[in-house]
Formats: structure tokens, sequence, C-alpha cells
């Protein structure tokens, strides 16, 4: 009985750090899917320097590790150029978490766009329908149901990796656990914590259910 | 003046010589129906004329406009990319596989096009599409998914799409080879007004009874060169060829 009074004690605390990794998570994937829109779009483009490009920042960002990337930004950059230095911690996640985020969706984007029937381009060049335009009101359209599924695993994982920004002081839902656990010499605030990283799953998935089934109407 | 007119086209993929030295013109209102045997380079010679595919020696007018000239796959004509769209726009399509955009429905479908790439306003291009919807007698069937569709229905939305764009030529690629036999018949029939009423045509197709009835020429195309060139008539009773009459009496065999 005690334990669960102690564990509602704690709710505000972990309340507060889920609020930053819901934030951090939900704008640094939606910021992370249109820079993977423009990183997919150049990386399929016939242009060779926006295509060398493209694939370069994808290399790099898929291919070090996050915790890396992360403590180079806010770290590193200020020691390289003071003018670099981004005092916001919360800024300084949203920018590493877009970065290497863009990178994922860009993959998963990038295949979507690829695995529409090649008939679809033709036909609207047969049309009269310019590069832009058949990307914009066929290709693209055709491909977001392809990509919710995906797209919604990229919140999950993000989610998940978020815990990532104790390392800069954030404090994040996995940051209060563990200053609970060792302010009050406890092994038990890890289990509401989970269970509000489980709930917070859950409804990520809900909804992309849901929307993957409003782009599923015309067939 | 031909509508359309191509001079030693030819195309390669890689190694391979799919079209050699191709040679056909068009006049306006004839239907053209293309036959032989299959990768005699049918498909390749007519995406090649709308640009599908691109050619690496020859030359194609539109309606007297040259299009292409090209050398090594070097276009000598310097068209900018407006001029070239506005001649390539005069030719429409139509797939054996009809590609409808399958997010769209048949009414967006149709006007697509004429709204983004003509700048119809969406009045007049709603205007235009429902006419054409009725004309391929699919009026019921305006605000459904293509999914939904019979592969008849959808070959007829896929035809009245093409027309929306007011083209002078229409160019079919085995438009009935993936309907089940029962569909074909509706396809043709739509083929056949549009035929009647004038259309420029040039067909790729195995239904020799559509050639006989509605073709003013017939070509036979084999190992990517037009080997015969004459009427149904010409082709179907003396064949001069004598891959030609391989071709047919396999074809009218099967
Ligand atoms: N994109 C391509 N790359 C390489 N080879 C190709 C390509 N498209 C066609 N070919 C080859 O070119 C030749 C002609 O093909 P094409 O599709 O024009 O023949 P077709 O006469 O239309 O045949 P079918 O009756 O089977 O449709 C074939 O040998 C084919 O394999
Ligand atoms: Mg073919």
């Amino acid at each position: 009985m005690d334990l669960i009074k102690e564990m509602i004690s704690w709710l505000p605390s972990l309340m507060r750090g889920a609020r930053i990794t819901i934030s951090l998570t939900l704008v640094s994937v939606a910021a992370g899917i249109i820079l993977g829109l423009f990183l997919a779009l150049g990386k399929i483009s016939k242009n060779r320097v926006l295509n060398k490009i493209c694939s370069g920042y994808i290399f790099f960002f898929r291919g070090t590790p996050l915790l890396m990337q992360l403590y180079f930004i806010y770290y590193s950059l200020p020691q390289i150029n003071p003018a670099l230095t981004i005092n916001n911690r919360f800024m300084a996640a949203f920018i590493a978490f877009t970065l290497n985020s863009g990178a994922y969706s860009a993959e998963i984007i990038r295949s979507a766009i690829q695995s529409i029937d090649k008939g679809q381009r033709e036909a609207a060049k047969a049309l009269g329908m310019s590069y832009s335009q058949t990307m914009r009101l066929v290709i693209i359209p055709q491909s977001f149901r392809r990509l919710i599924p995906p797209l919604g695993n990229e919140y999950i994982m993000v989610l998940k990796d978020v815990s990532l920004v104790s390392i800069i002081a954030l404090t994040d839902i996995t940051k209060v656990t563990k200053s609970l656990s060792s302010t009050t010499a406890s092994p038990w605030p890890y289990v509401p914590a989970m269970i509000i990283y489980l709930i917070i799953t859950a409804v990520f998935q809900y909804v992309f259910n849901k929307l993957e089934n409003k782009f599923s109407v015309y067939d | 003046m031909p509508m359309i007119k191509t001079e030693n086209l030819s195309k390669s993929f890689g190694a391979l010589d799919v079209l050699k030295n191709c040679n056909l013109s068009v006049e306006q209102g004839e239907v053209v129906v293309i036959i032989g045997p299959s990768g005699a380079g049918k498909s390749t010679f007519l995406r090649s004329l709308n640009h599908l595919e691109t050619i690496n020696h020859g030359k194609i007018w539109v309606e007297g406009k040259l299009l292409d000239d090209r050398v090594n796959s070097v276009n000598q004509v310097k068209l900018s990319h407006e001029e070239s769209t506005a001649i390539l726009l005069e030719m429409g399509m139509v797939f054996q596989r009809f590609n409808l955009f399958p997010h769209k429905t048949v009414l967006e479908n149709v006007m697509l096009a004429p709204i983004h790439v003509r700048k119809y306003p969406a009045d007049k291009a709603e205007t235009i599409a429902k006419a054409l919807i009725q004309k391929v007698g699919l009026s019921d069937k305006v605000d459904e998914y293509p999914s939904r569709l019979s592969g008849g229905q959808q070959q007829r939305v896929a035809i009245a799409r093409a027309l929306a764009m007011q083209p002078k030529i229409m160019l079919f690629d085995e438009p009935t080879s993936a309907l089940d036999p029962e569909l074909v018949g509706e396809v043709l029939n739509v083929m056949k007004e549009l035929a009647a009423e004038g259309m420029t045509m040039v067909c790729v197709t195995h239904e020799m009874g559509f050639a006989k009835e509605v073709a003013d020429r017939v070509i036979f195309m084999y190992n990517g060169e037009i080997l015969e060139d004459a009427t149904p008539a010409e082709i179907f009773t003396a064949p001069k060829h004598e891959k030609t009459q391989t071709f047919l009496k396999s074809i009218l065999n099967a």
C-alpha cells in the first residue's frame, strides 16, 4: 500500500519528464520526416551532385552512433567555434534527433517512392506532367500508405532513443526516474516509468493504425 | 502533311538493337494497327514516339513539326521543354495495364492532367471529364476508385483520361491484352467509335478482327524492323513476307 502511495507521489515529476520525452519525439520525428523527404528526393534524383550529398548525409547519420552525434553537437561544436554553442538543451537535442531521424526517414520515404509501379510515372509523363507534378500529385500521395507503418515504427524507436538526452542533463522520463531512484534509494521508480513508456507507445500505435486505415480507402 | 512520320528510327537497349531504321507515316484520321510477335519492338516503337523511350537515331515529326533528329542519342533539334511538351501533348497513350491513378476517383483521374498541365479551371476540366466519362459509358462510376472497377471499365477510364488532354493522335499499346475475353468487346467498341469520329490512331493489338474492320493500314514488325506496311485486305489475304505468313498462321490458329 505504501509503495503505491509512493509511486503516486512520483507521478508529477515523471509526468514532467514525459512532457519532455513526448514533445522532443514528436517535433524531432516530424521535422525529420520533412528533412527526409528532401533527402529522399535528392537521393533518387538524376543530379549527380545532389545525389552524392544526400547519400553521404544518410550514410553518415545512420553509420555513427546517435549518442556520439548528440555529444558532438552539444559539447564539441562550441569548442570548434563558440558561435556554434547551443545553450538550450532541448534545442540541442531537437537538432541532433532531427538530423538523425531525417536520415532514417529518408530511407523509408525513398523505398516507399521506389516501390510505386513504374507504370504510374509513365502514365503521368504521357499526360504531360512534369517530374515535380508527377511526384507531388501521383507518386508521393500513393506512397503515404506504405510510409505509415515504418514511420510509426520510427516514432517508437525515437521515443526510446530520446532517453539518451540524460547525458546532456535534459530531464526526460529516464533522467527523472534515475534521480528518483537514487534520492529514494529505491528500485521502484522504474515501474511507473516503464508503464508510462508503454502507454505512449500504445497511443502512437493506435494513431498510426487509424492513419493507415484512412489512407487505405481507395483499395 | 502526315500526323506522325518517322525516318530511320533506331533504338537499342545496350547491345540489343530493338528498332532498326523504322520508317512510318500516319495521315490524319488514319487508323494504323501494328502487329508482330512478342519482342518485335512494337511497344518500344510506340513508346519512342511519345518519349517514354529515347531513340538513338532517326527523326520523328508530329504534325509536320520536327520533334527528334537524333544522332548517337543526341537530339539535333533544340526545343525548349515547353515546346517539346506541347508537341508531345498531341499524342495520348493507353497502356496494356491501364495505369490509372489508384488514389484518385474516376473523375479525378480524368481531370488531373487538364487542371495541372493544361491549366484549365476546375469547372471546365470537370465538364470535359464528365462528357468523356459519359462517352465511354461510365457516368454511374464517376466517384468510384479504380480498384472497384472491372478491367474493361478501367481501360475505358484510361481512354477517357487520355482524351481529356484533347490529343490529335491516340497511341494504344495492347489495350485489351490484360482483359478477360468477355471484357475485350467494350474497349474495342470505344476504340471503333473514336476511329469513326476521325481520330488518328496507332494501335498495337492482337485483335485481328479489329484490324480487319477498322484499320486503314496494318504494319507487321519483326525483330525491330517494319517488314510489311499494307492494307488489311492485302496483309490478311496475301501477305508478301514469309515471316508475316508464319505469324498470321500462328495467331489465327491459336
Ligand atoms: N527497358 C528495357 N531494357 C532492356 N530491354 C528491353 C527493354 N524494353 C524492351 N526490351 C527488349 O526489347 C525488345 C522489344 O521489346 P518490346 O516490348 O518493344 O516488344 P513487343 O513487340 O512490344 O513485344 P510484346 O508483344 O511482348 O509486347 C525485347 O527483346 C525486349 O526484351
Ligand atoms: Mg509490347
